[in-house]
Order: C-alpha cells, then structure tokens, then sequence
C-alpha cells in the first residue's frame, strides 16, 4: 500500500491511495461513518425553554452541534462510575439566555479546556421576556447510534486513467463535452489536464467518433476524501478509523 | 422554522453558514456565488439553504403580539 497525500488540514484530507484492494477502502470509509467515536450532546435539561420551538426539537438541535474535546473521555458504559455519569466519560455543558437574541451554539458555556463548542450555529431565536435555561451531558459515541456522532464524510473513487491514441484527429468533441473541464489542447494534441478532476461518466468516450480516447478507473489505486465536522481533526479521523478496524481484525483473530 | 444544523442528506455541517448566506443574498448577490465562496460543494448541502424558508421570526412575532394581549 502506498499514501499520498494530496491536502491536508483540519477540516479536509484528500489521499491518494494505491496497490490496495476496493474493500480495505470501503472499510475505512464504513468505520469513518460509523465508527470512529466522537462526543455529542445525549441528555437535556430543561429548567426555562419559553422558546417558539420544543424541549425535544431542542434536544435534538443540540445533539446535532459536533463537539471538540480536548480532554480524552472513555465510553459510558465502559466507565467506572457503571454507566451514572461522572467527568471521566460526560462533558457537562450550560446554557442561559434571555430574549430578544438568536442563541447560538457558541453561548453553550462549558468549562475551559475541556471542550470547545464551534461558532455561529443558530439554535434558536427568542422574543422579548422570554427565557432559555438548560443544562446538558455530553458523551462519546458511536456514528452507527446516532447520526449526531459521526466523524466526518468520507468517499472515494478510482483513480482515473484517460488514455487518448492515435486515431484523434484534433475535432475537439471530448473538449467541449467534458462538463468537468478535464481535457484541453496544446501543442496540437488533446492533453488531460486536470485528471483528479474526471468522474468517469465517459462522455468523452461516448461523443468521439474515432474510439480514439479511452476512459478507465483503475481498480488498485484510490483517491480517498475526509471531510471533517469538525469535532475531529480530518487527518485524526482517517487514523482512528484505521485504529477501529485493527482492533476489530485482533479481535477476530482471538475468537479464531 | 429555523435552518436545520446539518445536511439531511450527508451530514455537513450548514446551519454556521447560513447568516452569512442570508445576508449577501439579501443584498443583492447571487445565491450560486455566495455558495460557493462558503465553499458548499455537494448539492445536497446546497439545496439545504437554497430551500431554506426562516419562518421563525413569524412565529416570534406571534408570540410578542400575544404576550401584548394577555
């Protein structure tokens, strides 16, 4: 297996992976989705929610919001305080607030250093007089509970191979089709450009009257995108995904 | 009611990018341009503010003119 890494950075990772077979790809990618852990809201109090939406829309909205931890929680039910509660796997977080004010995610007070909550996400608005108080446990968890503890998105495609032969005869067809802007020309040759580009439909292939230009994903080599959202540094996600299924490969091997 | 936090579809995060959204629209500019610049590629994330309708200061308003009577 051989990595290149094209970007790299909090929010994207894009990869090129080669000589590895389409499965360990789309198992990276499922234990992206799935199974990578991450901390999201799980339980609410509500003391005030005067607000026009409700204590369960609420809830959920502040599920929904990813969480940075900085500390390193341990599961709930994996934890010594046997599934109660305590800030060895809970991250506790409050919130007050009084209208007229849009509140937003970045009002959530929680201790320092301990989490950090992103900016500029509208949870609710309120109207004059009324009142928004509430308190709410953050926990790890699993993409595969809850679509609110998913790392981040992940996709790949095959690594597109456009090979034009001899036959071209410069009519441009496969230039003006493209509708990724792939292919160009120069020098009085078709030239691919920008090939990471191509999506494979083979429009090309199909407008060329001369078969003169071929279009083929190779089936061994990758290219693998992470998006974060952002409760996990891209580059992270990718490495625990792979942590996920070691274990689960060691795991295997001890049942066997 | 509100935007939605995240994509319905993918799970992006959109809800952060919305104000921002709301107000170039609003002030003249075109809803393709503004999307791109927030860098909203896919079109299921798109659409989720393209197809926006924020009806909650309706309801807010409501409220106030009840709160007025009773």
């Amino acid at each position: 297996m051989r990595l290149k890494i094209l970007e790299a950075n909090e929010k994207n990772l894009v990869l090129i992976i080669e000589d590895v077979d389409v499965s360990i790809v789309n198992a990276i990618r499922r234990a992206i989705l799935t199974e990578v852990p991450t901390v999201a809201v799980e339980d609410v109090i509500f003391y005030e929610n005067d607000s026009p939406l409700h204590d369960e829309i609420l809830a959920l909205r502040i599920g929904l919001i990813p969480i940075k931890a900085k500390v390193d929680l341990k599961f709930r039910d994996e934890c010594e305080c046997n599934g109660k509660g305590c800030p060895m796997c809970t991250i506790y977080l409050r919130l007050e607030k009084e209208g007229p004010a849009t509140v937003y995610s970045h009002d959530i007070i929680v201790e320092e250093g301990v989490a950090e909550l992103p900016k500029n996400i509208p949870i609710v608005k309120l109207a004059k007089n009324q009142r928004l108080k509430l308190e709410a446990e953050a926990i790890l968890g699993r993409g595969k509970e809850h679509a609110k503890w998913q790392s981040g998105i992940a996709s790949y495609k095959y690594y597109p191979e456009i090979k034009i032969k001899e036959d071209c005869t410069l009519c441009k067809a496969c230039v003006e089709e493209c509708p990724r802007n792939v292919l160009d020309v120069e020098d009085d040759k078709i030239i691919v450009k920008d090939e990471l580009n191509c999506t494979l439909c083979k429009a090309c292939v199909e407008v060329c009257d001369y078969n003169a230009i071929d279009v083929k994903g190779n089936d061994r080599k990758f290219v693998f995108k992470v998006e974060s959202s952002s409760s996990l540094d891209a580059r992270d996600i990718f490495i625990k995904a792979c942590d996920v299924m070691i274990d689960k490969a060691k795991e295997l091997e001890e049942l066997l | 009611m509100i935007i939605p936090i995240r994509c319905f579809s993918c799970g992006a995060i959109i809800a952060d990018k919305y104000e921002e959204y709301k107000k170039r629209v609003e002030k003249g500019e075109h809803p393709k341009k503004v999307l791109d610049d927030l860098g909203i590629k896919r079109y299921c994330c798109r659409r989720m503010l393209l197809s926006h309708i924020d009806y909650i200061d309706y309801v807010i308003e409501l409220e106030n003119r009840r709160g007025a009577v009773g």
